[in-house]
């Protein structure tokens, strides 16, 4: 008996934090959350679960300069929710306020997906950059912070990097499937 | 006391007069706006199989500025700090011919003179790429208030708009950045880089 108390004890603990971590990694940044919020209002449709997880996970993984990274992916949304085109632009401005500047956009003519960066000045030497990737069926939502090392290889290219923002999306989506 | 009034409100009005002819001199002349209005280039995006927008305005640039620290970039950082803004617009299509000159007008219309002048007009021939470079100088014919460049190849067109003092001696500075095309690469019709050759009038 005292030996299954003895085990059980770790397992309890282990659960108990097992559930506190997703909720740990979305407290961190409650104006990501409310984003998703307002995204999930506009659609009808709560993000793809466990995302907690991946962004607890990822926060760990991400590469040199990057960091604070959160993902949130709404699938299966509904495609006469998403605006026309040359209206999405402005639909997304006010999606993710003022405070956020248009850097690079991305539109993919083929696919119909577009890919809007945002920046915006975080603390001493800081971007926070924030991801928006809308098709007909997904919509993915990416948000971190950039030291200047990662900022730079924005300025020197960002066109290409953009073109790379749009791809990571695109691969985040498949993965998840 | 009616003197002293009058005295009070001519010196207001002359005040005023001041303020509004320094005003109207500190602004540039009618229609000098180095701003293009290219985000509204519809034919040329239904045409396109990618389109890729730029926006780095002055906010952005001071932000950009600060992260712009190795020695590589010293000369470049010189002249963003005077810049207002870099607007690039970049279309990608799946086969050569599938934008036409008639679709680059839109663009060229927009840089007329006597506000734009056409500095350099490159040509290659053999790769069917062409780069026009535009300047917008102040009516007294000094400071360089914007620039606007036009490469055009087969399959790719990009416009780039730079609001603000540049020279463009040292345009070779910013090429590669920010989404600026490099020039260098291209080369006139004889064979010379485009740089400091001036297109016919």
């Amino acid at each position: 008996m005292r030996n299954h108390r003895l085990l059980l004890a770790p397992a309890i603990l282990s659960v108990a934090l097992l559930q506190m971590l997703p909720a740990a990694a979305r407290a961190g940044d409650s104006e990501f959350h409310s984003l998703v919020e307002r995204m999930s209002d506009y659609y009808q449709k709560r993000p793809v679960r466990h995302m907690g997880w991946l962004n607890f996970f990822a926060n760990r993984y991400t590469p040199g300069g990057v960091s604070h990274f959160e993902m949130a992916i709404f699938d299966d949304v509904d495609a006469s929710r998403t605006h026309a085109i040359e209206e999405l632009g402005s639909s997304l401005v006010s999606l993710v306020g003022p405070s956020y500047q248009p850097f690079v956009s991305v539109q993919d003519l083929r696919s119909g997906e577009w890919t809007s960066i945002y920046t915006r000045e975080s603390g001493k030497e800081q971007i926070e950059m924030l991801i928006i990737s809308i098709d007909s069926s997904d919509a993915v939502l990416m948000k971190m912070q950039l030291k200047p090392e990662a900022m730079r290889k924005w300025l020197e290219d960002p066109m290409e990097r953009g073109r790379d923002a749009r791809r990571g999306a695109e691969d985040a989506q498949r993965d998840r499937m | 006391m009616n003197a002293r009034n009058k005295k009070i409100r001519s010196g207001a009005l002359a005040a005023f007069f001041v303020a509004m002819l320094l005003g109207t001199l500190s602004m540039p002349a009618f229609g000098q706006n180095p701003r293009l209005d290219i985000k509204n280039l519809e034919a040329l995006a239904k045409k396109a199989s990618e389109v890729v927008d730029v926006n780095l305005d002055g906010s952005l640039l001071k932000l950009a500025s600060k992260f712009m620290t190795d020695e590589d970039d010293r000369e470049a950082l010189g002249i963003i700090k005077n810049l207002k803004g870099v607007y690039v617009k970049s279309f990608t299509f799946d086969e050569p011919g599938d934008y036409s000159q008639a679709d680059v007008e839109a663009i060229r219309n927009q840089l007329q003179a006597p506000a734009w002048s056409r500095i350099v007009s490159a040509r290659s021939k053999h790769d069917g790429e062409n780069a026009e470079i535009y300047l917008m100088t102040a009516t007294d014919g000094g400071s360089v208030l914007g620039m606007a460049i036009i490469c055009a190849e087969p399959k790719e067109l990009t416009v780039v708009n730079i609001v603000g003092p540049v020279d463009i001696d040292k345009l070779s500075q910013l090429e590669g950045k920010m989404g600026i095309p490099r020039l260098g690469e291209q080369t006139d019709e004889s064979g010379q880089k485009p740089e400091g050759h001036r297109a016919k009038p």
